[in-house]
């Protein structure tokens, strides 16, 4: 089966460069935890201390899903826009540009070098390449949509999201000198982000890949669309707020963090009724039957992570206790998994098949991979919370010292050390699965029975 | 639900929570000047966190709860360690730490001030009370310092003498206003009295103090410097 235009192509190096790098961040993942269960000698920590491994495990996490969405969008917007991108050739020098950045930067903190913001270390000039490269691709995919004149809720709420991201990416530029201020305007890049820009990104992803493998009418999907994005920044943008509790703002930040982060969740259950409604509803077989199971199992887990999770410690009078704690990592953990790693890999599995010409593979390895793989965040995310609620009560509510809090809970990183190594098993096998599709059985069949 | 209604959720729900987002970022930036006490951003302060940025502290401790996990929270670290603790800590890590080290990092004398400055300006950062861990530190290091200063001010608080005397408008009014005991008795008198009340006046009600020798003396000095 060739693909319908020839420069979807380009996608390929971009899925391949995010999956090693997800493979990477995992294996420096289980070193972060290691470090939290057992002694690590002073002589190592001295040349390689966790804080350069933090640095090396989050930067990785976000340039392998951005690869992942720019990968994506070079694959999509083909189809979308009805048109050839406006040039392959600056999508592979964007490519060689942000993935060069990113791996500069990476080696580059072994060796201090670095902007000493968490999530946001890449430092100058390294910043400004990133926003070069983003520069390029808003500009190829814009160029796409503009030459082919051919309107979409789906294109616009995509491209929005891209803008939105790459502007909200500058407020990290400027030194700011009152630390409070500082952390304002980190917010703006990471919730923003996460909880705004991406989240346009996620829903314009997940409406088409449902308009894609089931039948339902385009103009349905684009209407709860419409919804969903007015939910989304009207929850997400106001509550922002919900980060600016403590940080020496004033207090009206409690009510409004508050009132609007409970909400957050809502749009995310919208997206989960929304996904199962149009599979019930399809008039036709699903075709393909893992990335069906990995949307369903996306929005639930989006839900789950992002959503409840989110919601447990979001109200003033529990964040109070639980505030940059381990909850916050718990959270953080299957948020990320549930609403950005599955949806990347929902749509590996969509494209990687087509880019390389197999009308149908065989599912089994993937699909045993994501049940792997999600079982085992899930049972991460309650050993973080146990830690996290261990360290909530014996810090902060009985007031004894943090590292008598730490030993309570460093039984619980010794099990997050094997969990991680089981992650790492399902990680490489979705990794080599993906690499080394092969075409499915002769004989006629529907995916595994692992469920 | 019609095509329209479902585009004015998109735009009403977007404009509302842009508008009010944005308005209160504008209002935040008028009181935060004064919740974190901007006026005292000195040259000093800028450049320790600058430092606190060069060593990637921030990837292991938080500060105002953001950042990584893996070592305390450092809001209130000066309230906790003071300026020698903080200076001795970074000095040499593993003299302070046992089964989680901190690195040794080659911060130079003059960085570590300016750390130290950024640190001590970053505790008094109006968090509406966070993090609950280090509240109660407030009142032990005010006593701390007190304690440095008079030692006899500390004990006329803790040994309830506010009870039934003001000091500077402070304290309830059934014994003798103190504000200025020292210029109407002498160090001698006021001792005599914490000792047997009754030396004074044979009709006073005030029950002996209880403390050591060197607590009334003690007593007696801040009392007999009152003037």
């Amino acid at each position: 089966m060739p693909l319908a235009y020839t420069s979807q192509r380009v996608a390929y190096p971009y899925f391949v460069i995010a999956l090693l790098l997800f493979a990477l961040q995992v294996i420096v993942g289980i070193w972060l935890a290691l470090s939290y269960a057992v002694t690590i000698p002073q002589g190592l920590v001295d040349i390689l201390p966790f804080s350069t491994t933090r640095a090396i495990h989050t930067n990785l996490l976000v340039l392998w899903l951005l690869l992942g969405f720019m990968g994506t969008t070079y694959f999509m917007i083909p189809e979308e826009t009805e048109r050839e991108i406006f040039s392959a050739l600056l999508a592979y020098l964007q490519l060689a540009i942000l993935a060069g950045t990113g791996v500069t930067a990476v080696v580059g903190f072994l060796f201090g070098w670095t902007k000493g913001k968490p999530l946001l270390e890449i430092p100058f000039p390294l910043d400004y390449l990133v926003v070069v490269g983003a520069l390029i691709f808003l500009f190829n995919v814009g160029m796409t949509i503009l030459r082919a004149q051919r309107w979409t809720v789906v294109q616009g709420s995509l491209f929005g999201g891209l803008v939105f991201l790459a502007v909200m990416y500058l407020f990290n530029l400027p030194f700011y000198a009152n630390l409070s201020i500082d952390w304002y305007y980190w917010w703006w890049v990471i919730h923003l982000w996460v909880e705004g820009a991406w989240e346009l990104v996620a829903a314009a992803l997940t409406a088409w890949i449902l308009i894609k493998i089931t039948d339902v009418p385009r103009e349905l999907v684009e209407k709860w669309l419409y919804v969903e994005l007015g939910l989304f920044l009207f929850t997400g943008i106001a509550g922002t707020g919900h980060h600016y509790y403590w940080l020496g703002a004033p207090k009206y930040w409690l009510w409004v963090g508050g009132i609007f982060s409970a909400l957050e969740p809502l749009p995310i259950l919208l997206m989960v009724l929304d996904a199962w409604h149009y599979i019930r509803n399809r008039r036709d077989g699903i075709k393909g039957r893992l990335v069906f199971t990995l949307a369903v199992g996306m929005s639930i887990l989006h839900f789950v992570g992002a959503g409840f999770w989110g919601f447990l410690h979001t109200l003033p009078q529990i964040n109070y206790y639980t505030h940059g704690s381990q909850v916050t990592v718990a959270h953080g953990h299957i948020a990320f998994f549930g609403a950005y790693v599955l949806l990347n890999i929902m749509f590996f599995y969509y494209a990687m098949p087509k880019l390389k010409g197999l009308a149908e593979f065989d599912e089994r390895r993937g699909t045993l991979a994501f049940w792997w793989m999600s079982i085992t965040m899930m049972l991460m995310t309650l050993a973080f919370s146990v830690a996290g609620v261990l360290q909530t009560y014996i810090e902060r509510v009985m007031g004894l010292g943090y590292m008598t809090a730490q030993a309570q809970m460093r039984f619980w990183f010794a099990i997050l050390v094997f969990l991680g190594l089981s992650l790492l098993g399902g990680v490489i096998l979705t990794v080599l699965d993906l690499l080394t599709l092969r075409p499915a059985p002769a004989v006629a069949q529907s995916g595994p029975a692992v469920r | 639900m019609t095509n329209k209604l479902a585009k004015l959720i998109f735009y009403l729900g977007t404009l509302i929570s842009l508008v009010l987002f944005l308005a209160l970022t504008f209002d935040t930036h008028r009181q935060i000047q004064t919740l974190t006490h901007a006026d005292q951003l000195s040259e000093q302060v800028v450049a320790g966190k600058q430092v606190w940025h060069k060593y990637n502290c921030n990837d292991c401790h938080t500060i105002l709860g953001f950042g990584s996990y893996y070592g305390p929270d450092m809001t209130r670290v000066y309230w906790r360690r003071g300026s020698e603790g903080i200076k001795a800590v970074i000095r040499s890590p593993e003299k302070f730490t046992t089964w989680r080290k901190m690195p040794r990092l080659p911060v130079t004398d003059e960085e570590l001030e300016e750390l130290v400055a950024f640190l001590r300006w970053a505790s008094e950062i109006d968090t509406h009370g966070w993090p609950p861990q280090d509240q109660k530190l407030r009142g032990e290091t005010g006593r701390a310092a007190a304690l440095g200063v008079s030692p006899g001010a500390v004990l006329f608080q803790e040994k309830g003498c506010f009870a039934c005397h003001r000091v500077y408008g402070t304290g309830g009014q059934q014994g003798p206003e103190l504000t200025h005991v020292g210029s109407r008795l002498s160090y001698e008198t006021i001792e005599k009295v914490l000792t047997d009340p009754r030396s004074a006046s044979p009709r006073a009600t005030m029950p002996p103090p209880v403390v050591s020798h060197e607590e009334r003396d003690q007593l007696a000095a801040f009392l007999a410097g009152l003037k």
